[in-house]
């Protein structure tokens, strides 16, 4: 029984990267109605900006937080503009193309520069647990999980409160033919795209502490993120955060249980995925 | 029906590669052979992803139809022959894909894709940890016919494109055509029009994965070994998908192009840039979506689906 | 003669709204029969259900005496029920021509080639489309449009149509022609079941009248008798709808 209420922490842990993540997909996909899969890239470079910065300046990864927002919007702007932006006109398999081929010129640009070997930032923090009781919490897996959360209740209070917000939630609702953009919606377009960005890079930087920064996590995560708004419904960005929930669970007992290990976490998180989807269609009929 | 397809195009191509070994390609021999066996066998599960394409189902599971192609014809190949073999595997692809296709009737776009994807990744667990499939050490296959005919696999491969070609025109130039592409443009419109969205999605899925696991079958007789990474390998149901958009949608030449295009690009570039090969690769993709919206097909003259 | 549709107390729930409540009405072969009401009186779901797109809750649906309540578009497309819809829905990457080609060659069971491409060459002289033939269907004119929706519905040879509000947006010469057309299809031996908001057109071209508000019917007869009912005019007036 404990065994389970401890896998279970650390799955409810885990979960909040995941929603980071999957809700800055779900922003792209919802807002800007592109299918980015180049979005694990930006939680890549998050990733690999923590390291360099903790490896060669000895910054903290807390300061880098704030500074791997900041970049990583920074380059999914300037990745909306000259990108993006040319191909929201296109058929939807073109963009499906377009952001596949940036994924694997980001991925391979980084295994060309850092090689395949993973790194970790190890600050000495790093090992801390807590104990609540008989359970065991790592520190930075808390810390990562509350300022997750703490993100996105900013993020919805941004997206209900501000005018930007919600202008953007009205373009994710009716969202026009383009060509018929204003310039507000062509603003709010580059936000979303931006924010789904460093909502991306900043989890990078938690992952960077909490697993390892490497060349080739972007497209699982990028994957990972697909499944999760995919299981929370298209539009549906407050599903996102159970749905990622159900994500780390699901890997959390995997690990813990059966021992078999490599393949089978991803496969019951998939068999679970595939059966909320067709049961989901199923019963709207 | 019009002429579409520009049939004396599809026709050179073939014969090229019906003739490839039998050209003067002195010290580049064995090399090009292999690449274009890898050119034949990936355009051929590039146009049965198309086939499928084309009602609108967007399918990450043409990996699964690969590797139950190749798993089912490595398997049974010992027991009742090459050819055999590789009919009972792509049955067993297809048998896969009316099992998925039913399920996901009432599912599109990305949650079709999603469904799919998941299919896919539950089938490589399954070939991973069944007793009979060799599990990750992988699976030995026997050589066609015994090993005895050297350019077996390069023909065979051949007979599956030449397969998946004729599939892909019969679908482009007969009837079928109008009930795919109304039953991708808008299912609803397409059924009170009276066309039968469902047999038109399942056969066209059916079809696709058969074709889909042919190519797996030959795969595996080549490489004379399958593990579950490669046979049900997600990057290969990715490039199913890159290449018909790369070479053109919804057509027979836009594959067929698309395929030597961009395999034939990949081992050049793995080739001559060695490390790294893979960043240009990606910056071409980009590339020719910002350029070339249409893909290869439209440098050719407009054309519809 | 006789009734070549019948709805017979045909109910439909969405979540927490009663769409239609025991809803009953026929129509009359060689009649053209209107579906009037105020916005929200369920008049398209009324549609969607006769089309096959929905299910009823309850009820059933007879179509020529057999029940077709739970047969899917495409049958009842096939026994020769067909539907033009309100938000046209052209097959934009097929030209016009192709997109009528769906309807005449899939519309009924073994059609062949050259037959359906003869009656699609009909329906475009019908409806006026000859010039328009090749265009992709995604670029036309809202006029066209609405022509093609019809032609389109036309083309897989129904012996009931269902109009989905298809004067909505033309101007008063291009309604008139409008009416014409569907008067010759009506004397071509096409019965008609149409939703329309255009009262004008609704006098022009009705036999019968039924008027649903609030998801049931609140009257029905001719145009004169329809209008001067008290429950029709505080349907339409009393509410301001």
């Amino acid at each position: 029984m404990e065994l389970l209420l401890q896998t279970l922490l650390n799955g409810l842990l885990m979960s909040g990267i995941y929603a980071l993540v999957a809700t800055g997909l779900a922003l792209s996909l919802g807002v800007v109605g592109i299918v980015n899969f180049a979005h694990g890239e930006f939680l890549m470079m998050g990733a690999f900006l923590s390291y360099l910065l903790f490896a060669f300046r000895g910054v903290d990864p807390l300061l880098s937080l704030g500074l791997a927002f900041l970049a990583a919007f920074l380059v999914g702007g300037l990745a909306y503009q000259g990108l993006i932006r040319p191909v929201l006109k296109a058929p939807e398999l073109n963009q499906m193309l377009l952001t596949f081929g940036l994924a694997i010129l980001l991925q391979n640009l980084a295994l060309l520069l850092f090689g395949a070997d993973t790194r970790v930032v190890a600050p000495p923090y790093q090992a801390t647990t807590l104990s609540l009781g008989p359970f065991f919490l790592g520190a930075v897996p808390l810390g990562a999980f509350l300022l997750s959360l703490a993100i996105l209740l900013l993020l919805q209070v941004f997206l209900t409160r501000s005018r930007l917000g919600l202008a953007m939630r009205a373009v994710a609702q009716n969202r026009l033919a383009p060509g018929l953009l204003g310039i507000e919606a062509e603003r709010v377009y580059l936000l979303a795209f931006g924010l789904a960005a460093a909502l991306a890079g900043v989890a990078g930087v938690m992952l960077s502490v909490m697993l390892y920064a490497s060349p080739t996590v972007g497209f699982t995560f990028t994957l990972k993120s697909f499944a999760i708004v995919a299981l929370a419904g298209l539009g549906n960005l407050k599903g996102v955060v159970p749905a990622s929930f159900v994500l780390a669970l699901a890997e959390a007992l995997v690990s813990t249980y059966l021992p078999g290990g490599g393949g089978l976490v991803e496969a019951v998180f998939f068999l679970v995925l595939f059966l909320a989807l067709v049961g989901r269609a199923w019963r709207e009929a | 029906m019009k002429g579409f397809g520009h049939p004396t195009l599809i026709l050179l191509f073939l014969l090229f590669f019906a003739l490839l070994p039998y050209l003067p390609l002195g010290i580049w021999r064995a090399f090009l052979l292999d690449v274009g066996f890898f050119v034949l066998l990936f355009t051929a599960l590039a146009l049965s992803w198309d086939l499928v394409a084309r009602t609108g189902q967007l399918s990450l599971a043409h990996g699964a139809f690969f590797g139950l192609g190749a798993y089912g014809a490595g398997l049974l190949a010992p027991q009742v022959g090459t050819l055999p073999a590789l009919c009972l595997g792509a049955l067993a692809a297809g048998a896969g894909a009316l099992v998925l296709g039913w399920v996901t009737l009432r599912l599109h776009g990305l949650y079709f894709a999603m469904a799919s994807l998941a299919f896919s990744e539950v089938l490589r667990t399954l070939a991973l940890k069944l007793p009979f499939t060799g599990g990750p050490i992988g699976l030995p296959v026997l050589p066609p016919f015994g090993g005895n005919w050297p350019l077996a696999a390069y023909y065979l491969g051949f007979s599956v494109l030449l397969l998946a070609t004729a599939l892909s025109l019969w679908a482009e130039r007969s009837p079928f055509r109008l009930a795919q592409a109304a039953t991708r443009q808008s299912e609803a419109v397409a059924r009170v029009l009276g066309v039968q969205v469902v047999r038109v999605k399942l056969w066209s899925l059916f079809l696709g994965s058969v074709v889909a696991g042919l190519a797996g079958g030959v795969y595996g007789m080549k490489t004379l070994f399958l593990s579950p990474y490669d046979a049900f390998s997600l990057a290969r149901a990715v490039e199913a998908l890159v290449i018909p958009i790369f070479g053109g949608l919804y057509t027979t030449l836009g594959p067929l192009l698309g395929g030597v295009a961009l395999v034939s690009l990949e081992q050049a570039l793995r080739l001559w840039i060695q490390e790294g090969y893979l960043v240009v690769y990606g910056a071409i993709l980009i590339l020719v979506i910002l350029f070339l919206p249409r893909g290869l097909v439209g440098v050719l003259g407009r054309h519809r689906g | 003669m006789g009734k070549v549709l019948e709805v017979i107390r045909v109910s439909k729930r969405f979540l927490g709204l009663q769409a239609l409540k025991e809803v009953s009405l026929h129509l009359e072969e060689g009649e053209i029969l209107a579906v009037i009401g105020p916005n929200g009186a369920g008049k398209s779901t009324l549609l969607n259900l006769l089309s096959g797109l929905l299910r009823p809750d309850s009820g059933r649906i007879l179509f020529q005496g057999q029940d077709i309540t739970h047969l899917p578009p495409e049958a009842r497309t096939h026994l020769g029920l067909g539907r033009a819809f309100q938000i046209v829905q052209p097959l934009p990457e097929l030209t016009v021509r192709e997109n009528l080609l769906v309807g005449a060659r899939f519309g009924k069971p073994q059609v062949r080639q050259k037959e359906a491409e003869a009656w699609v060459e009909e329906v475009l002289r019908l409806t006026g489309l000859e010039r328009r033939a090749e265009a992709l269907a995604g670029e036309l004119t809202l006029l066209e449009d609405k022509r093609l929706e019809l032609a389109r519905a036309l083309a897989t040879r129904p012996r009931v149509l269902l109009l989905d509000e298809v004067m909505a947006g033309l101007r008063p010469k291009e309604a008139e022609e409008a009416v014409a057309l569907v008067r010759r299809i009506r004397d071509a031996g096409v019965s008609i079941l149409f939703i329309e908001h255009l009262m004008p057109v609704v006098r022009a071209l009705a036999d019968r009248v039924v008027v649903l508000d609030y998801g049931e019917v609140i009257a029905e007869g001719t145009y004169q008798k329809v209008a001067q009912d008290q429950r029709v005019r505080e349907a339409y007036l009393g509410r301001g709808a």
